[in-house]
């Protein structure tokens, strides 16, 4: 490790002055990225401005409806609100299933939006890697990839997003509220995280001293009917290989809106807009002995393939459709040598998590 | 068991007595190695090779040297005496000379007044390196000539050990069902949480104390002296605080460093690995290829097993030629197999070395093996169980190597026993910490589907292959304010595995007093052997009661000096002196009159004799233990994810010393092979360790790891004190299997490869 200053921030205009006009200064949340980062050398800040104790610390229903939440506030405190839980419940999920109790605790929204990925060569400082140090090359192309990116990468970086709270944000239509040198704006998630084309060191549209003060969340009814799964190799404290944020809304037996997200396949949370077009009128058969009530019966599992639960013998069903509008999506993706399976495994997650809205859905009504 | 009732228990021998260390290290006021510290220590560091294979071109440590607050930096120069060492082949430089062939290589140290101060000294020294391209394929280093070699002229193959059995040709023809398979075994980590760590305090008589966290302090001390250029006796050794062992603290990390960094700078150096560090610090379990064809009657008997594994040993040979020892003679299984062919090999190459863990070569076998059983079942048509019920050896049986188990091997009645138990209900689907994917609320109940599978194990207890195994215990018995008070000293390690509870139950038992105090371990006393193996309560547990036993009998003498009477079949019994009839006649405190009684015992096991190097035949083991697991499993068949609903063990262990620390080691070796059944790997490419950290190496927490059902069976072993059977790592063999098994039973999938991960399940 580098010595380094370290200075807790008093003031959210002068921490921003401070980090803007020194190009090796940072902003320091609750450390539990950065301080690996800095161990391994991966980062090597001359300044840490800690700004985890500015006072972003709360969760206010806005005017108009929806709800603010400060840079500052915990993981596990975001997670536990009850409007949050009530209102937004793919988010309080995406929390939950990410890191362990511990780290929730202390991990702050905006560190969490800001995390980087966990490629094993961005982390490994003697390996080359395009993100850490442009021009150098990136390792993952030809090296070990399972965990890496199969939409939207590029020959300069192949690496993933590994944040799931992001995930939940970018179907709930979040903004982020930034403070830079030049004052204050709002970004929508969606347009906060890039795709890595020739530039993968940058992460997001952010600039060097742009403070993250909040991020707002819309008044959208349908979130209300909203989920979040991920799929790992541990039941917890893991990253995720995939996950899928959705949210919902049925009308006379039919979709009228979607919104969906995958984690795990891209540089940033994916929003899934041809997926979600897709799903828009499709019919919600409920039916007894329909594909979606009666998921739970096993079906063989096809050779080779996913098992084929929940399809009707002859006829489309809800589940085709699912499975449909999953492929519109991913019909773009490329795999790389060692991670094919993410597709076959973001579809049938894509399927699982409507699926169970869809039911849910149905059982209210 | 509860530890209100342990409590209730009592201390004697078949008691759960509790452990010294349990309270301290769950209220984490155990002192571990890594908290050793002296007043005016300064901190070493290693600088490690980045690179798996490349030639060194030039080492340049000026600058480091002149950084404020360095004390010293050590090259392979500054090794004063013998610059090679091994466990089994001194094939492994103290510092690199001229190349490195292993990723994390030490090349260099620093020692320094604060660690920090010693980093940055460290990222000061300049290496040359002339990078090679790594060797990294291990079956051609097994089987082709050609390939080249990781040490000069030496043979890339450590050891290659052939079994012949019978008639190969002849069992071909009458095997009316043949099943063939391949198999692949990851690199699974030992994955303890005490980092590699120690203290060495020069002394002054030249020599050095060093305080560290190890398996066998002995064959440190023989391994490290002659890198010293000091007589063994000036290298004394103490057990310090050890957070975990399972086979990674055989093979020396920092030992022969901090102690270096000692002479040279007059001052004690502490040493502490950090989490990443430590992944490059010690050996890692053999990943395996292993090949298998078996042959058998339409009824379900095995003709034949025609079987090739190749274990990977990485870059120098550690324990590499005891694990294909083991993975050759207990290749087959605990089956009774007419006709074997099997050849295991060893080998070199640049990847991360690897040597002891947990069941120690027979667990990449049974994987293979019990694959294959299955595969049979099913070509048969019959079930699992029966079809290992029908070639399962007993009491008698002669194995692949021609040696007779002339021990109990209840294996058929243990089998019935597993498929006895009770099935676990279905798992309701309202709590997702019940279900595939646990927290991460994958799947609510849809697309799950039960799975069962057995398995079987079997598995060498102590050291095997003529190796002269042994262990010693000093016993003192004498009155400390009034009452008996017995002193226990050996030099075997507590690693975790409740050793020290077990030696002051077997002093309080044959000695007949309450109070026992277990000196720390040390080199001050002869060697006890290594912690592994499973052999501590056989060897160092025979070893302490050989010593009571001695001490009881010059208590007795000095009775009857003092009755003025002979006291034939006399015993000890709660302070007293008991005569054959049962009536006391004296107590201890009377009859030792201040005196000290104190007797030191080596205890050996039976002779074992080497396999022969052409047909692997051989009186090779000392006891065989034996586990069969019973795995429970729901699997997402979308999403290849599994939740273990259940494991269930049967294990004979001859006898029941603590009931409570039993059940602890049958759980935890079910835990760690679950690990290798599920999600343990460490990822290496091109030699290169891709997930040096406990985020990207995943080990199963709480949510992972189902409930256990035990039932375990006491069939005394006449040649083992008290007739007990070692029980540490035979779980460890069996749970990965079965959980395989368990997987395939409800996905149809073949999964030839461990862990099996959600792409072999449902996404491939
Ligand atoms: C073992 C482990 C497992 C994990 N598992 C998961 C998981 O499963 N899912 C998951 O989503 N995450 C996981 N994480 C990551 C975890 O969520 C992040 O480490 C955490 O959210 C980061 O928050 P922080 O406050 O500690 O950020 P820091 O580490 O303090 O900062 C992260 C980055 O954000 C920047 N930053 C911080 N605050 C601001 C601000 N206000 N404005 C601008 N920039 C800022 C910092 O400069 C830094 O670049 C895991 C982490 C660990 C260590
Ligand atoms: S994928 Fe991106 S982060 Fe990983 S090595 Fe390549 S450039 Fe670096």
């Amino acid at each position: 490790m580098r010595p380094l200053e370290y200075r807790r921030a008093e003031d959210p205009r002068r921490a921003v002055t401070a980090v803007a006009g020194r190009p090796g200064a940072m902003f320091l949340g609750a450390g539990t990225n950065l301080v690996d980062h800095l161990k391994l050398g991966v980062a090597r800040p001359d300044l840490l401005v800690d700004v985890s104790h500015l006072p972003y610390d709360k969760i206010e229903p806005r005017p108009g409806g929806g709800l603010r939440i400060g840079a500052a506030v915990r993981n596990s405190d975001l997670a536990a609100h009850p409007l949050v839980r009530q209102h937004y419940p793919v988010l309080a999920q995406a929390l939950l299933s990410g890191a362990s109790p511990q780290l929730r605790n202390l991990a702050t929204t905006a560190g969490n939006l800001l995390q980087r990925t966990r490629c094993p060569y961005f982390q490994d400082v003697t390996t080359p890697c395009n993100k850490r140090e442009p021009g150098t090359g990136c390792s993952a192309l030809e090296g070990y990839n399972r965990e890496h990116a199969v939409l939207g990468a590029s020959e300069h970086c192949v690496a993933v997003h590994p944040s799931d709270m992001a995930v939940a944000l970018t179907v709930l239509d979040a903004e982020v509220r930034v403070l830079g040198s030049g004052g204050e704006r709002t970004i929508p998630i969606t347009e906060l995280y890039r795709l890595p084309g020739d530039r993968p060191d940058r992460d997001t549209v952010l600039k060097h001293g742009d403070l993250i003060t909040a991020v707002d969340l819309p008044g959208l009814p349908m979130a209300a009917h909203s989920a979040y799964r991920k799929v790992r190799e541990r039941a917890s404290y893991a990253f995720a290989l995939v996950s899928v944020a959705a949210a919902v809304q049925v009308r006379d037996g039919a979709i009228t809106d979607a919104r969906v997200a995958f984690g795990g396949l891209a540089h940033k949370p994916w929003r899934a807009y041809r997926a979600e077009e897709a799903l828009r009128g499709v019919r919600v058969s409920a039916a007894p002995g329909d594909t979606l009530a009666e998921a739970t019966t096993a079906a063989p599992i096809a050779a080779g393939g996913a098992a084929s639960t929940g399809e009707n013998a002859g006829g489309t069903s809800t589940v085709e459709d699912l499975r449909a509008a999953a492929d519109a999506e991913l019909a773009d993706a490329r795999p790389l040598a060692h991670n094919a399976f993410k597709i076959p495994m973001a579809r049938n997650t894509f399927v699982a998590v409507l699926r169970g809205l869809l039911r849910e859905e149905g059982a209210t009504r | 068991m509860t530890v209100e009732a342990a409590r209730r228990g009592g201390e004697a021998l078949g008691d759960s007595a509790l452990r010294p260390d349990g309270v301290l290290k769950v209220t984490g006021e155990f002192a571990y190695s890594s908290d050793l510290w002296a007043d005016d220590m300064v901190w070493g560091v290693t600088l490690r090779s980045p690179h798996p294979r490349a030639r060194i071109t030039g080492i340049d440590v000026s600058e480091a040297l002149a950084v404020p607050g360095v004390h010293a930096v050590l090259t392979h120069e500054d090794v004063p005496g013998e610059k090679f060492y091994g466990l089994e082949h001194h094939d492994q430089p103290v510092l690199a000379i001229d190349q490195v062939r292993y990723q994390g290589e030490p090349v260099a140290l620093v020692a320094a007044d604060h660690p920090e101060t010693a980093r940055r000294a460290r990222d000061r020294i300049r290496v040359g390196y002339e990078v090679l391209e790594p060797l990294t394929d291990a079956r051609r280093a097994a089987l082709d000539p050609s390939y080249p070699k990781v040490h000069g002229d030496r043979s890339n193959v450590v050891r290659h050990q052939p079994i012949r059995v019978g008639d190969m040709a002849h069992a071909r023809r009458v095997a009316e069902v043949v099943v063939r398979g391949e198999y692949e075994v990851g690199m699974q980590d030992q994955a303890f949480l005490g980092p590699e760590s120690g203290l060495a305090v020069p002394a002054e008589d030249g020599g050095v104390d060093l305080f560290v966290a190890t398996q066998w302090l002995h064959v440190d001390q023989e391994q490290i002296a002659p890198c010293l250029g000091l007589p063994t006796g000036r290298v004394r050794l103490t057990l310090a605080g050890v957070g975990g062992a399972f086979g990674a603290r055989e093979d020396l990390s920092m030992q022969i460093h901090a102690c270096l960094l000692a002479l040279r700078t007059g001052r004690p150096v502490k040493i502490v690995y950090g989490r990443e560090e430590s992944f490059f610090g010690h050996v890692h379990r053999h990943p395996a290829r292993l090949r298998y064809e078996h042959g058998a009657t339409r009824d379900g008997r095995l003709v034949y097993v025609d079987a090739e594994i190749v274990l990977d040993g990485g870059a120098y040979a550690s324990s590499t030629s005891a694990v294909v020892g083991n993975a050759a003679s207990l290749g087959v299984g605990p089956y009774e197999v007419p006709n074997v062919r099997l050849d295991a090999y060893g080998v070199y190459t640049n990847n991360p070395p690897c040597g002891a863990m947990r069941g120690f070569g027979a667990v990449q076998a049974c994987f293979a093996y019990e694959s294959q059983m299955d595969k049979v079942a099913e070509a048969c048509g019959l079930d699992p169980v029966e079809v290992r019920i029908r070639n399962a050896v007993a009491e008698g049986s002669r194995l692949a190597t021609g040696q007779v188990i002339d021990m109990p091997a209840p294996l058929a009645a243990m089998l019935e026993d597993a498929r006895a138990f009770p099935a676990p209900p279905p798992t309701g689907t309202a709590d997702v910490r019940d279900l595939p994917g646990g927290v991460s609320n994958t799947t609510h109940g849809e697309g799950v589907r039960r799975g069962v599978g057995y398995a079987v194990g079997i598995k060498n207890i102590c050291y095997s292959e003529g190796f002269d195994d042994h262990s010693t215990a000093r016993v003192r018995l004498e009155t400390v304010g009034g009452e008996p008070a017995a002193l226990v000293h050996t030099a075997a390690a507590e690693v975790g595995q409740g050793l020290v509870t077990l030696q002051a139950q077997i002093a309080r038992t044959e000695l007949g007093v309450r109070q026992v105090t277990v000196a720390p371990a040390d080199t001050g006393v002869g060697s006890a052997g290594s912690s592994s193996a499973s052999r501590q309560s056989y060897m160092t547990g025979g070893a302490v009661r050989a010593a009571c036993e001695a001490v009881r009998e010059r208590v007795i003498e000095l009775a009857e000096e003092r009755l003025g009477r002979s006291l034939p079949g006399a015993s000890l019994h709660d302070g007293r002196v008991v005569a054959a009839d049962g009536l006391a006649v004296a107590s201890l405190a009377e009859v030792l009159a201040g005196r000290a009684v104190e007797e030191t015992r080596e205890f050996r096991h039976r002779r074992t004799t080497a396999l022969d190097p052409l047909t692997g035949q051989g009186d090779s083991h000392v006891q065989f233990a034996f586990c069969v697991h019973r795995a429970v499993v729901d699997v997402d068949v979308e999403l290849g994810l599994v939740k273990v609903v259940e494991l269930a063990a049967v294990q004979d262990v001859g006898r029941i010393l603590n009931p409570l620390a039993l059940e602890g080691q049958i759980h935890g070796g079910s835990a760690q092979g679950l690990g290798l059944a599920l999600m343990e790997e460490i990822q290496v490419r091109d030699g290169v360790v891709r997930n040096p950290s406990f985020t990207d190496y995943l080990i199963p927490t709480i949510l992972d790891m189902p409930p256990m059902r035990t039932r375990i069976l006491e069939n005394a072993d006449p040649h083992a004190p008290y007739g007990l059977r070692g029980a540490g790592e035979p779980p460890t063999l069996s749970s990965t299997p079965a959980i395989v098994a368990a997987v395939r039973d409800a996905t149809g999938r073949p999964l030839t490869r461990i862990p099996v991960r959600p792409e072999h399940i449902s996404c491939g």
